[in-house]
Order: structure tokens, then sequence, then C-alpha cells
């Protein structure tokens, strides 16, 4: 890898998605700082227990991990100078919710029917991460200790929906808490609500990873047919991106935003009932019928439910078969392998994953030359300035299956350099509108926004010349609903103490 | 030639606006909201104006400055000489320029043959204007020379003297008249519903239904039913 | 009123060059046109309806009357002008990846430019030499460029399978439709209003909208 990062200075969270090193468990706190002078004193102890992204040693890593953001608004009453401030984006500026028409959070998704915390004023973000409750109680009551310590400098805010220990709904606790999913036998898994298996092919950018194998089917494509890692400066500022520059969107001075990022936080509810009954009318008319009633989960998301096998090398049973015991045999990473390296360069139809599919959505990898051999300067020319880190985890409990009542989704979070030309690009480009992949607007299946006066509609293909018609799948109901958010920035462990120590100058 | 991709034609036209103020405004202005205040979508003027594509007013006020730093990518001789003398250094810094006129810039993307289509444009082209009804002289009033445009061949020719060639007309869609781009829009947004509607029909029903439809759609008909110039919603 | 009309943007951008160089240009789109390949990008990134670059020579401004100031110009002048779907960013982003050295190669005589990446530089050389369009029409503001050319095939298949099926039985008519429906499988994309890509346009649009709601 030619590039090193300063893993001791940039936040543990931009490099380490942590579900993935067995913390579990996670608790969202949210504040607000009346008192700049205050706020900083309480940033100041805060930073003493963030969580770098320094390597650990096997055996090593500890039982919990902190990490801190701020909204613009948060940024301003920490008093950064004007002049810093200014050389924030526009859409980092504005927050998530004034985002929505780009967004799509429409119906209701729209942001007056987000949880109670999001009609107040967000400042500051606090993530534990945790192996195990008692671990993320002890750093809570830490924290709380802290803002205490504060001197109602900073408040903690109420208004998350969710239940309470007693399992009784409620409507304003003061914290998000978000685990893993565990199956019947209490082993925890990578599935979320709707049983797909989720966050397997995150990108994978430089100085990440000396592990040549993680990049497959992760990084960039090359004309070669092999893979890359992405420009650290799509992920982290103050390093080169895919435009061969520093990110545009870093604030000055320099030692504000190297080795910081952005992040969105979204709330997002699964209406688990009704994606229940729909998967299940759809497949009584799905070729196939019933039996077929995994692969057309499959063809919502891209990746069989069971074990996340991508579609585009299992496109049907007897495939997925094969896989499956090949997947049994194999050993820890080749079963990785199996799972991220892929392409869709002999599926560019469609046929066996389609183009509505989540995944594809997503990160259509080099499919948008649409086989046209070097059409692009590269064949992800279209793809690698769009990519996003994927943090986050499910939350809430599904307890009657048939209802999209309760409070259960995800919590996603997603990191970039730009969120204007990653994350919302992708979220209203790819996932509310298709022209891309010339499919009109037609959206995502599972993430698209759609309603009773709107509802959705993708076709999937089938293999060209086959006499086959394809299949539609219509009337599609608004499945995952938006239930609060904003956007973030993650500043780097030097930069946290600067702004502590109210000595951001970029004169 | 430069302005045709098959059927589709391209029309650039620059035409001088008069140097002058009235009541405090420059003709120029004048102009500019003139442009401003054509309603958009089905009710711009250019939606009566017979196979326009594409098309927008705007007006050149004046050319820009290259101060960037920085030097031309390819090969520049007084880059050569700025190395010998001060006086060739400063040459090969780029120059202000100015223009003396403002241009009425209008630029069309349409199908078929110009005088044709300017025609439609004298004959066609009306908009409501704060409850007044104007003609396309109502844009061109204070451009040079306009004064003496008084019939529609009066017109083409004025159109033709202020007409640019284009070096380069891409063409990354179709050059089919828009009745026929309009209707297969109209054929693919229904068809698309039909056979969405139909999936899984008996083979009696769906041939009984195909024909309902086509009798309603009438894929030969181009005049109706389809979509409409400039139709902004369903 | 706006640089976009439904799902089409107009873009104006005016850029100087040395007037012996106009030749060197034309040459340039002349071959550009010649060799297929060159476009081959452009057609596959298929973003554009329409799009033109226009030299004017730098005594080719048009001059209709004497009354009419003579302009004296140091450079002449490139035009281009593009009809394309997305939003500006995403655009020039677009263009800037996939299709490099075309750019670099159509812009390559002007005055200061500074080659298609790194991204920024040649961001703020079309954002300063762009000129914002006052009245911007479209034909079909639902239709992306993609939506244009596939009504085109649907059409065509459409009236051809219905004179070939009148006098089908039933079962043949099924089995036809359904090559047909596999034949047209990437055009049943829905065409719906553009999602928003400027919150300051659509503002612009909403406040147009709201004030000619009473009079029409």
């Amino acid at each position: 890898m030619t590039q090193n990062l300063d893993l001791t200075d940039i936040q543990g969270n931009i490099v380490k998605a942590y579900g993935s090193f067995g913390f579990f468990k996670a608790r969202y706190l949210f504040l607000r700082i009346d008192d700049g002078d205050k706020g900083r004193g309480f940033v100041n102890r805060i930073t003493t227990k963030v969580t770098s992204a320094e390597r650990w040693e096997k055996d090593a890593a500890p039982s919990v991990t902190t990490n801190i953001a701020f909204t613009y608004s948060g940024l301003q009453a920490l008093e950064l100078p004007t002049a810093s401030l200014i050389g924030f984006p526009s859409d980092f500026v504005m927050g998530m919710s004034k985002r929505k028409d780009i967004l799509g959070d429409d119906g209701p998704s729209d942001p007056k029917n987000w949880d109670k915390i999001w009609q107040e004023t967000v400042h500051i973000w606090i993530s534990i991460n945790g192996k195990s409750m008692k671990d993320i109680e002890e750093r809570y009551q830490w924290v709380t200790q802290q803002i205490e310590a504060s001197g109602c400098g900073v408040i903690l805010l109420k208004g998350h929906r969710g239940e309470d220990e007693a399992g009784n709904p409620r409507d304003d606790l003061p914290y998000q808490d978000a685990s893993v999913l565990y199956d019947e036998k209490g082993i925890p898994t990578a599935k979320e609500h709707f049983g797909y298996t989720d966050g397997i092919s995150d990108p994978v950018f430089e100085g990440q990873t000396n592990n040549a194998a993680r990049v497959l089917g992760r990084g960039k494509l090359t004309r070669e047919g092999g893979w890359e890692p992405l420009a650290t400066g799509e992920f982290i500022l103050g390093h080169i991106d895919e435009a061969m520059e520093y990110p545009q969107t870093a604030p000055r001075p320099d030692l504000l935003s190297r080795n910081a990022t952005y992040m969105v936080y979204r709330k997002l509810h699964e209406n688990v009932g009704t994606f229940n009954k729909y998967l299940d009318e759809q497949a009584e008319i799905f070729p196939g019928g019933k039996e077929n009633k995994e692969l057309l989960a499959a063809k919502f998301s891209g990746r069989w439910r069971d074990n996340g096998a991508p579609l585009v090398n299992t496109p049907d049973n007897e495939s997925k078969a094969e896989w499956d015991k090949k997947f049994a045999a194999a050993d820890f990473s080749t079963q990785k392998r199996m799972l991220t390296d892929f392409s869709y360069n002999d599926d560019i139809d469609g046929a066996k994953c389609p183009s509505s599919a989540h995944m594809r959505r997503i990160n259509p990898r080099g499919s948008l030359e649409y086989g046209v051999k070097d059409a692009f300067d590269t064949p992800g020319a279209l793809v690698n300035r769009r990519r996003i880190l994927r943090r986050g985890l499910p939350y809430g409990k599904v307890n009657d299956a048939t209802s999209d009542k309760g409070n259960h989704g995800i919590i996603f979070m997603a990191l970039n350099a730009d969120i204007k030309r990653q994350f919302e690009f992708v979220q209203q480009q790819w996932i509310n509108y298709a022209n891309d992949f010339k499919e009109g607007n037609d959206k995502d299946v599972l993430l698209g926004n759609h309603d009773e006066k709107n509802p959705g509609k993708v076709v999937l293909k089938v293999e060209r010349n086959s006499g086959k018609p394809p299949h539609f799948v219509c009337n599609i109901p608004r499945l995952v609903e938006t239930r609060g958010g904003d956007y973030f920035f993650i500043p780097s462990i030097t930069a946290l103490k600067m702004i502590a120590g109210g000595i951001i100058d970029p004169t | 030639m430069g302005n045709k991709s098959g059927n589709a034609t391209a029309l650039t036209v620059l035409s001088p606006i008069v140097n002058g103020i009235v009541d405090g405004q420059s003709f120029a202005d004048i102009t500019r909201e003139r442009c401003l205040r054509i309603p958009i979508h089905e009710k711009s003027p250019l939606a009566k104006v017979p196979n326009t594509y594409l098309a927008r007013l705007f007006i050149l006020d004046n050319v820009f400055y290259e101060s960037l730093p920085g030097s031309d990518s390819v090969f520049n001789f007084s880059e050569i000489t700025s190395i010998l003398s001060d006086s060739a250094r400063k040459k090969a810094l780029p120059r202000k320029d100015q223009l003396k006129s403002k241009y009425l810039v209008f630029s069309s993307n349409f199908h078929g043959d110009l005088d044709e289509y300017l025609t439609g444009m004298w004959e066609k082209w009306s908009f409501d204007d704060h409850g007044q009804q104007r003609d396309v002289r109502y844009i061109w009033e204070h451009c040079v020379s306009f004064e003496g445009v008084k019939d529609c061949a009066g017109f083409i020719s004025y159109i033709k003297r202020c007409q640019l060639e284009a070096t380069l007309f891409f063409n990354g869609s179709t050059d089919d008249s828009l009745q026929e781009q309009l209707k297969a829009l109209y054929l693919k947004q229904e068809f698309s519903k039909f056979a969405a509607e139909h999936q899984g029909k008996s083979a009696a029903d769906l041939q009984r239904a195909f024909k309902t439809f086509i009798e309603r759609v009438q894929p030969e008909n181009l005049s109706q039913p389809s979509w409409n110039p400039g139709q902004s919603t369903l | 009123m706006s640089n976009i009309a439904g799902k089409a943007y107009a873009m104006n951008v005016i850029t100087p060059m040395r007037w012996y160089k106009v030749w060197l240009n034309r040459l340039i789109f002349w071959a550009a046109q010649k060799v297929p390949n060159v476009l081959n990008g452009l057609l596959t990134l298929s973003l554009i309806h329409y799009a033109r670059w226009v030299i004017i020579p730098r005594d080719k401004f048009p001059r209709l009357d004497p009354s009419q100031p003579k302009e004296d110009l140091e450079y002449s002048y490139m035009m281009f002008f593009s009809n394309f779907n997305g939003s500006w960013a995403q655009y020039v982003d677009s263009f800037t990846f996939a299709i490099p050295s075309g750019l670099d190669l159509f812009w390559k005589m002007n005055v200061r430019y500074p080659k298609s990446v790194p991204l920024t530089p040649f961001h703020d050389y079309i954002q300063h030499n762009q000129i914002d369009t006052s009245h911007y029409y479209n034909a079909y503001p639902m239709a992306a460029s993609n939506d244009v050319k596939s009504a085109k095939t649907v059409k065509k298949a459409l009236i051809d399978f219905n004179a070939a099926s009148s006098n089908k039985t039933p079962e043949e008519f099924l089995e036809d439709y359904n090559k047909l429906l596999n034949q047209l499988q990437h055009d049943f994309g829905e065409m719906r209003p553009t999602p928003i890509v400027s919150l300051a346009a659509q503002a612009v649009k909403e406040r147009y909208m709201e004030s000619h709601a009473g009079t029409r």
C-alpha cells in the first residue's frame, strides 16, 4: 500500500466497522451545547476516551469504544471562527432535514414525522460501541458524569422512539440503542429485520488494509478486471481523492479538516409486516411460485437472504445449492472472497442480478459502461466517486412479523468526504431514480420512497433472446421510512483537541 | 454541414441588441427581462413552434477575461519568447476583450428544414405576458435593424444574417419529428403499463386486451392520443 | 427563468481561443466526427439530448448595420451549448471521469484551459465561463435522452408486432408477445417528473407556479 494513514489521529469508526470486531451493541447520544466555553471543556474530557483507528493486536482490543462528531450548528456553538465555518459545504451546513427534497424524505419519512429529538437542535453525536451491554452502560455512565460536570453547558437531548426496559413504547428516550440481531440459538448474525445479510462489501480505500484479498470486489474495478483500493480522499479529508486532488469540502485550517470526514446518520424504520406480506404476495405470481420466494427476495437486494450469496453468481436454485456447498467447505478468506469478488460484466442485461437490486443500485461496479469496452477512461468512471462507507447496526426487536408497528430498523451511518457527491447522489439518483440504469424513474425496491400515489415498479430482466418475458414487480409499498437523522463532521483527534482548546485559527 | 445531424438541426443565433436606454433601462436589460418572464413548459411559446426539441434564450453581455493562472495546454509561441524578453512575457498574458454590443442568443435544436422552422416561429410563437398576448417580435424588438422586419420572409432573412454555423453538432438522441418523438414517449409509457397490468393473463384474454389497447393508443396516429409539447406532469 | 427544464439542464459556455488556432480546432472536430471511437464515450454516457460547439472567429460576430459598433477582439471564441440530463455537478463529474481525453481534445485550443483532471480547476473554468439561460424550453420535461431513444424502439416494435400478430391464434400470439416483451425488457422504465436536483431551482419554480396559479 502506498498510503500510510495516521491511525492514531483518525477516529476509529471511520476505519473500522466495529460490528465486525465483536462490538455487537451500540448506544448513540445526541447533545446540545448551551455554553461555548463549557462545551469545549466537555469536548476536552470526552476526547480523552475517544477511540482512534490504531490497529488492535490480537486480544488487545478494548471492550468499549467512544466516538464523537458535530453538526454545523454544533461547531458554531463551539465558537469556531467564521473563516473556518464558511469553508464547510452547503449540504452539511443545511443539515439533513432541510435536504428532504433531495433525499426523497416525503410522506411518512418527512422530518415532521421523525422522532421528537429531531425537532430539537442537535449539536453533538456520541457513539458508544461495546461488546456487552455492561460495557456500554459503564461508558454511558461516564459520559453522563461529564455532562453533569459541564454545569449545564451541555444537555443530553431526549426524544428517541423505542421501548423502555419494561417493553413499553416511549418517545422520550435519552439515547438510541442498537444491536446486532441474534439467531434462535443466540448467535450474533449480520442480518437486519427483513432477513438480509447486511454490510458485506463495504469499500476499501488506500491505507486501510495490507491484505490484497480484502480489496477484491470492494475497491475499484480496473480495466484488466482486477481490483485496487479506492483513493483515501474519497473517505478521509486531507488526502488525495479519485479526482487526483484534495477534497474540496475541507474547511480551513488544514489541521481542522485533515483526517476528518462527514457522517450521515439516519434512523430507518423497517416496515416488516408490509415487507413480509408483499414478498408472499409477489412470490405467488413470480415464475416458480412460492418455491422461488427466496429467489425473488434475492432479486430485490442482489444477495440471497440466508448467507448473502451474490445473485450474479447464483442466479437460480441449482447454482445457489452448488455455491452453498462450496461455501460451506471453504475457509474463512475464501468465503469472504466468494461474497465480494464479482462484477456484472457478464450480466450487463441484469438477467441474473437486476439493476434494480439494492446492492447493484448502490454500487453498480463496472456495469454503467454497458459492456462497451473502453468507452470510459476506467470501467468504474461513474462509480468510484459515489462510494460510501457504511457503518451502523440494526435497532429494536420485531415482536410481530405481520405488523409494521413498533420500533425496529437500521441505524444507518454513511461516511464520505463529500455528502452531496457521494451519499446524496446515491440516494437521489440511484435509489429514488434510475436514469443511469436506463430504467426511468423506477426506484430501488427496498429503499425507494414508494407511496400509494406513486407505487413502485421494477422490471426483473431475463436472458436475452430466451423468448421469456421479463417479470414486472408492481405496486411496491414504502418498505423503509426515515425516522430521523442529520449530517455530522467527525474531526481527527488533533482537531478535537484544538476545538476543545479553542485554538482553531484559519489565518 | 455542421448544423445538421440527419434531420436534426442546430440553430445558433446571435442578434446584436441596440446600445441604448429607455426609461432608465438598457435595451439589453429590457430584452432579458422579457425572456425571463416567458412562461415555462407547456405554456412556453416554443411549445407552439412545431418541431422544437429543446431551445433557449439568453443575453450575452460580454466575454470573460481569463485571469486564471496557468498557460495554454498546447504550444504557444509567446511563451517560448517570453524567456527572452519582458515585453514578450507581457504579450503572453491573457488579454482583456470587451464586446461592443450585447447579443440576444437563441439556440434551438429542432427537426427539419430551417425555413420551415423559422416560418413556424413567425406564425406560431405566442405567449401570455401579464395578460397581453405577445408574438416573436416582442423578444427581438430591440435588436439591431429588427425594425425592418415586416413579414415572415423578412424574419427568415434577418435570423439567417444572425446565424452562426456549428462546428460540431452532437446528436445524442433521435432526429425524428417532434410528433414522432412525443407519440413514441406516450406509447412507451402506455405499453409499459399495459405489460405490467396484463402479466400472467391467459392467451385469449391477453390477445383481446391487446387489441383494445391498440385501438385506444393508435400507434400510427401521430396527432393523438399523445403527449403534448412541453408536457411536464402526467 | 432557469437553467433547468424538467430532466434537462441547459449549459452555455463561452471560452476564448487564439485566432490562429481556429483552423486546428476545426480539424479536431472534423476528425471527431470521422473517427467513431472519439464519440463512443459520449454515446455510452447517454446523458445528452443535443450539444454543439460553435466557433466564432473574432471578426465574425454578426454585424447588421453600420450603426452597430464593429467588434474589435483579440481572441476568437468558442461557444458550447449542451442539453444534458442531471445536475450540473453530476454532468461535469461524469464527463471528467468518463471521457477526460475527449474533453481535453475539444477544449485544448482554448486560452488557459486547465485540462479536465484534476477536477476543481476544470469545474472552476467551466463555471467561470458559463452563462445562465433566461428561458429554457424542453419539449419533454419528463423524458431523459435515454427515454426518447428507448421510446423509438418501443414504437417501432409495437407497430411491427401488431401488424404481424393480427391473424395469430391466441397461443401463437402469446408466444410472440412474450418475445416482444423480452426484446423490449430494457424499455419499460416509467417516466415521471424529474427528482429535484437543485433546491434553489425548485424554490424558483414553486414561486413561479404560485404566481401563475391564479392567472390561468
